[in-house]
């Protein structure tokens, strides 16, 4: 067997007189095989996956979709995904070309997700939680209504069940689709995210690359604690708007994790490999003490 | 009509809207706290880092109650605007609004916040002390806070940066207004990665409050003489106040636990 196939070429040869001029296409990594987008290398995929799908050369952290994410955070064996019947809603019967439904029923169809967030209740070393994990691969990790319901149900499975909170949060923002209605989900998940704290259970969120807008400026920062993947880019408004608006240029590492670090605004840059640790050893510490 | 020229019209139509309610002679925070408070006393600054001039606030007189008001001032000339940043807030003004809800909370004030930003503001400085943190620590502080809360969307209300002055036991808005997931522009940039199909973004979201009516976001709507609030400002300002009034005297007779539990459980059923 060929352990390094030749990558296929998107691009005619470049020598050839026909050629076209045109943009330059990096080649295509083959199938069962994963290429870092930092350095370059490429991978099997389960030697990536062995390794949390941080690449082993560059330590970049690659986006985790939120389906592997639950199963590397949970204890082995003790993972309940929980489904939700979810009301779809298209407030404004948003039409951009393809009509908003047909988008969603095509993200459910790639990613095989009821909706942004996976909500799961599982153990870490042992402490009770509710798993509350964003893929970036629907629509764009965005919050609309059916994922603020999502968000506050897991918050709610907390509260009755006396499991701790955890959110991996990536996303671009609010749903614009949904309109206003996707705006009223970061008070509905922060509605959520107070029953969490008035029963005095442990909320924990992890920010991942990348996290912005309402997701961030709503339940992704009330946790107790916040701590942020190495790398990813976090902020408010994205920097391209930041830019185009004020002119302003944007410093060395802007929105980073580990510019959110030195300024204060999250706990800690943590490695995924020790991001299960972590997380479970402030469960544990916050975990009511008698 | 062919259905190009129906669309464009829909969509010059839908933004004229937009642009009703960015009119400069719309009625502003300051001139609210002005014509419909009585006795107020600005306090200023975050006690963190500085003083942010988009977030105006302190103790009136509103119909012998004494409530506090805070407001998202956006300027009325150029100079006014410039020193109030367009009514986009920094994390200080999210902050300092916070803090004056608290000095609230303590004395058994109700608190009256007046909307009115584009959306918070997007820069270097409001990421670096975070801008994302202080909205997100302003929609905990409303939720839970012990006191009546009424706001009003006076001309706009954009994004995270107006929801944090706009979760309230009653939110009211002059019917005129927008209130929107964020201004058109943005919409167009994040929707179609060009602001200039702002008019398109317009038809698209629907961003007049009476969207927001609909999905029960706001309560009632502040009926504004023709042709505007432009054009009658005190009539406009009598107006919000009489509503203003009525909706405290009635929450003041709500005991307070019920009263935030009551403002908890509607946000917990938000957009549905």
């Amino acid at each position: 067997m060929d352990r390094y196939p030749n990558p296929v070429m998107r691009r005619r040869d470049a020598a050839h007189p026909l050629a076209a001029p045109g943009p330059k296409l990096r080649p295509v990594a083959p199938a069962g095989t994963v290429e870092c987008r930092g350095c370059g290398r490429r991978f099997g995929e389960a030697r990536f996956a062995k390794h949390l799908r941080v690449c082993p050369d560059c330590g970049r952290h690659a986006v985790v979709p939120a389906m592997t994410r639950i199963a590397q955070l949970s204890d082995a064996g003790s993972l309940d995904v929980v489904r939700m019947q979810l009301t779809d809603r298209d407030p404004l019967g948003f039409d951009d070309g393809v009509p908003y439904p047909s988008r969603v029923a095509e993200a459910r169809q790639r990613t095989r997700l009821d909706e942004t967030f996976v909500v799961a209740r599982a153990a870490m070393d042992s402490v009770p939680v509710v798993l509350a994990c964003m893929d970036f691969g629907f629509l764009g990790g965005s919050l609309g209504s059916a994922a603020g319901e999502q968000f506050a149900r897991a918050c709610d499975l907390a509260v009755t069940e006396q499991r701790g909170l955890v959110a991996v949060c990536t996303s671009g923002g609010a749903r614009m689709q949904e309109g206003i209605a996707s705006l009223a989900q970061m008070a509905r998940c922060s509605a959520g995210v107070v029953a969490v704290a008035r029963a005095a259970l442990p909320y924990i969120s992890v920010l991942a690359d990348p996290c912005f807008g309402g997701v961030t400026a709503s339940f992704a920062v009330q946790a107790d604690a916040i701590l942020a993947e190495p790398h990813a880019r976090i902020g408010f408004a994205g920097g391209r708007v930041i830019e185009q608006a004020t002119y302003d240029r944007l410093p060395e590492g802007f929105q980073t994790s580990e510019f959110l670090l030195a300024h204060g605004m999250v706990d800690a840059v943590v490695e995924r490999s020790l991001l299960r640790d972590t997380v479970s050893r402030l469960l544990v510490a916050f975990w009511r003490h008698p | 009509m062919t259905i190009a020229t129906h669309t464009a019209e829909r969509e010059r139509v839908a933004f004229a809207a937009v642009e009703l309610a960015r009119n400069p002679g719309r009625p502003r925070a300051l001139q609210v706290i002005a014509g419909a408070f009585a006795e107020w006393t600005e306090m200023r600054g975050d006690r963190l880092f500085g003083d942010d001039r988009a977030v105006v606030g302190g103790p009136a007189r509103l119909d012998e109650r004494w409530v506090m008001v805070i407001g998202q001032e956006k300027g009325t000339d150029a100079i006014s605007r410039a020193v109030h940043n367009f009514g986009m807030p920094h994390p200080e003004g999210y902050r300092k609004a916070q803090r004056l809800m608290r000095t609230a909370e303590k004395f058994g004030m109700p608190v009256v916040c007046l909307v009115d930003t584009p959306a918070a503001h997007a820069g270097v400085a409001a990421e670096e002390r975070g801008q994302a943190w202080a909205i997100a620590e302003s929609l905990i502080t409303m939720l839970e806070l012990r006191v009546p809360v009424v706001s009003v969307v006076l001309s706009e209300g954009g994004s995270g940066g107006a929801l944090a002055l706009a979760v309230a036991d009653r939110v009211l808005a002059l019917e005129n207004a927008v209130y929107t997931v964020a201004p058109p522009e943005t919409c167009a940039a994040i929707l179609y990665r060009d602001a200039g199909q702002r008019g398109r973004a317009a038809a698209a979201l629907r961003p007049g409050v009476g969207t927001a009516h609909q999905i029960g976001l706001v309560d009632e709507l502040i009926p504004e003489p023709m042709p505007g609030a432009h054009a009658h400002t005190a009539v406009t300002i009598g107006a919000l106040r009489g509503a203003v009034v009525r909706h405290l005297n009635e929450l003041c007779e709500v005991d307070v636990q019920t009263l935030v539990h009551a403002r908890i459980a509607r946000y917990r059923a938000a957009g549905d």
